[in-house]
C-alpha cells in the first residue's frame, strides 16, 4: 500500500501516518487510533479498522489473533444529545 | 535483563512522561516505565483544559500560572503537534442566586493576576448567542487554553527518547526493591529488575498499590469522570465554557445549585470543549466509585440533559463515542509531588485529580529540580507528602 493513500475517510488519515504511529510505539488499532485519529471520526471505525489492523500485521509481523481488540467505547450507534437526554428521565 | 540508569519513572502518563522529558534535558540517565502503551491510562480519558480560571486563588492558582509559562516553551520545543490553542474561557452564571458568588470569584481571580473580564446581560448574548436565554453572566478568563493530552505525551515521549531516555512500554513494575539500609536500589518488572538509586512513583490512581507495598501510605483515590465526544458540526460556542456550578462539584460547597438530588449525586456538571477537529466534548461527572472505567449509561444520559439546559441547540447533535476515566484524588485537591523521607530515593508524583494536563510541566521541571538538586521554580510545601499526617 502506498503511503499517501488515506485509509480513514472521516478523519483523512494515510497509511504513511499510521506506519510512522506503528513506529513510535503503537502496538494495537487503539494505539494507533490515540495517534492518528484513524477511527475516531463519525463511523467510529466501522470502515477503516480492518484496514489498520491489516497495517498492524504487516509492519509488526504479528499473526492477526495476537493484536489487542479495539476498546469499545459505546453508544456502539450514534445517538442524539435530545434522545440521550430524554432517556434520563426514564 | 538488568539495566543501570540514575532514575527510574514508573507510569507513562501525562506525569511520567513530563518527569521524563525534564530530566533527560538535564542529561540525567533516565528510563520510562509504563505497564501498557504510553498515554493509557487517565490521560487517554480526559480532557485536554490548561486553566486558571478553575484553580482557588492562592498558591493553586500560581502553580497553574508557572505551568502554563512551561507549557508556552514546551509548544514551541517539542517536535509534535499538540493541537494548542489559547482561546480563553468562560463560566456561565446561571441564576441571581449564584451571581454574587461568581462576583466574588472573578475579584479574587482578577487581583490575583489573571486577565479577567465579567460580562452581564445583553454582553453575554454578543459573546456567546446560542447559550440558553435564562442565564445571567460570564466569567472569562482570557489567557485560558486547550491542548490533546495524548499527544503532549507523545511528545514529551518522542523528546525525551531523543536525548537518551529509554522507553519502556508493556512493562510492568511488579515491586518496588530496596537495599539493606531500607533505600531504593531499583525495580522488579515483569521483564526482569531494573536498577536505580532513584525512583520516581508517577502512577496515577494506581499508586497507593505500589506505595503501600514499601510501607508507605498515599491517600489517593480514583475519581470517576465521563466525557461525551459529539460529530463534527456547527459548535454551539466559540471556546471553553463551564456552567459555574462546576466549581461546587469541584471544591463542594453549601451555595448549591438548582438541581435535581440525581444531578448532584453523579457531581455531574456541564463542561464544554471545542477540539481543533470540529467536534467538541461534552463533560462531566465526578464519583467515588471505584476502579472500573466503563461507562455508565445513566450518568452519560444526566449529562446530554445537563448540556442541553444551557445549549438547548445541539438537541439533535450526535454523540459518537463517550469514555470514562478515573482522576487521581487526594483530600485537599493539590497533588502529591514530593521525595519520601522513609525511603530514600523514593519520590512521588501523582494526585493531580482534575488538573494533571495542566499541571504536568510545572511537575515535572518540579521533580528534575528536587532530583538534579537546584532550588524548586515554587515553594513545594503545600506538595509534601506529609503534610496528610498533620
Ligand atoms: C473526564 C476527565 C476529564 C479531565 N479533564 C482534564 C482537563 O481538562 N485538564 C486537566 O488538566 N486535567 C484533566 N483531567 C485530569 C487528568 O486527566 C489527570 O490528572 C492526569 O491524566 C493524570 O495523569 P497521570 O500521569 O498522573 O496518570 P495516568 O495517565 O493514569 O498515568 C499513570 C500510568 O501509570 C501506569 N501504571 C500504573 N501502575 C503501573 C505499574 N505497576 N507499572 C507500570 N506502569 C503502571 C498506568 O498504566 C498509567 O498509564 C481529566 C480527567 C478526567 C477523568
Amino acid at each position: 500500500m502506498d503511503d499517501d493513500t488515506i485509509v480513514c475517510r472521516c478523519e483523512e488519515v494515510t497509511v504513511g501516518e499510521i506506519r510512522k504511529a506503528i513506529r513510535q510505539g503503537a502496538l494495537d488499532v487503539t494505539g494507533v487510533k490515540r495517534r492518528t485519529r484513524a477511527g475516531m471520526g463519525l463511523c467510529q471505525g466501522r470502515t477503516c479498522e480492518k484496514i489498520v489492523t491489516q497495517i498492524l500485521v504487516q509492519e509488526l509481523r504479528k499473526p492477526i489473533d495476537k493484536l489487542e481488540p479495539a476498546t469499545a467505547r459505546p453508544p456502539v450507534q450514534p445517538v442524539t444529545f435530545g434522545l440521550l437526554a430524554e432517556k434520563s428521565y426514564d | 535483563m538488568t539495566s543501570a540508569v540514575d532514575v527510574i519513572v514508573i507510569g507513562g502518563g501525562i506525569i511520567g512522561s513530563a518527569i521524563t522529558y525534564y530530566l533527560s534535558q538535564e542529561r540525567v540517565k533516565v528510563s520510562l516505565v509504563e505497564r501498557g502503551d504510553v498515554a493509557s491510562g487517565t490521560s487517554s480519558a480526559c480532557d485536554g483544559n490548561i486553566l486558571a480560571i478553575d484553580k482557588m486563588p492562592g498558591y493553586d492558582s500560581q502553580l497553574t500560572l508557572k505551568s502554563q509559562k512551561l507549557l508556552d516553551e514546551l509548544v514551541e520545543s517539542v517536535d509534535y503537534d499538540l493541537e494548542y490553542a489559547q482561546r480563553g474561557s468562560v463560566l456561565v452564571v446561571e441564576d441571581e442566586k449564584q451571581e454574587p458568588v461568581a462576583r466574588d470569584w472573578f475579584t479574587r481571580q482578577k487581583e490575583a493576576g489573571l486577565p479577567m473580564r465579567y460580562l452581564a446581560g445583553r454582553e453575554v448574548f454578543e459573546d456567546e448567542p446560542l447559550l440558553a436565554r435564562d442565564v445571567i453572566g460570564l466569567v472569562e478568563c482570557a489567557s485560558d487554553a486547550s491542548l490533546n493530552p495524548m499527544a503532549l505525551v507523545y511528545g514529551l515521549v518522542e523528546a525525551s527518547r531523543s536525548t537518551g531516555a529509554m522507553i519502556r512500554p508493556f512493562t510492568e513494575v511488579t515491586r518496588i526493591l530496596q537495599d539493606s539500609t531500607g533505600a531504593v536500589c531499583g525495580v522488579e518488572t515483569t521483564r526482569g529488575v531494573m536498577n536505580a538509586n532513584q525512583v520516581v512513583l508517577a502512577a496515577g490512581v494506581w499508586t497507593p498499590a505500589l506505595a503501600v507495598a514499601v510501607g508507605v501510605t498515599v491517600p489517593i483515590k480514583p475519581r470517576k469522570g465521563h466525557i461525551l465526544v459529539a460529530e463534527q458540526s456547527p459548535r454551539p460556542a466559540r471556546r471553553k465554557v463551564q456552567e459555574f456550578g462546576y466549581l461546587l462539584t469541584k471544591f463542594g460547597g453549601a451555595e448549591g445549585r438548582r438541581v435535581e438530588a440525581e444531578m448532584d449525586r453523579h457531581g455531574i456538571a456541564m463542561v464544554f470543549e471545542p477540539t481543533e477537529h470540529g467536534n467538541f466534548l461534552i463533560g462531566s461527572s465526578r464519583e467515588f466509585v471505584g476502579f472500573d472505567r466503563r461507562c455508565n449509561h445513566h450518568v452519560l444520559e444526566l449529562m446530554a440533559r445537563r448540556a442541553l439546559r444551557f445549549f438547548p441547540t445541539i438537541r439533535d447533535i450526535h454523540i459518537i463515542r463517550s469514555y470514562a476515566g478515573l482522576r487521581p484524588h487526594t483530600p485537599d485537591h493539590l497533588p502529591i509531588v514530593s521525595p519520601v523521607p522513609a525511603v530514600p530515593g523514593l519520590y512521588i508524583a501523582a494526585g493531580h485529580e482534575g488538573d494533571g494536563i495542566g499541571l504536568a510541566p510545572i511537575t515535572g521541571k518540579l521533580v528534575s529540580e528536587m532530583i538534579v538538586g537546584e532550588p524548586t521554580s515554587i515553594a513545594t510545601e503545600p506538595l509534601k507528602l506529609d503534610r496528610f499526617d498533620k
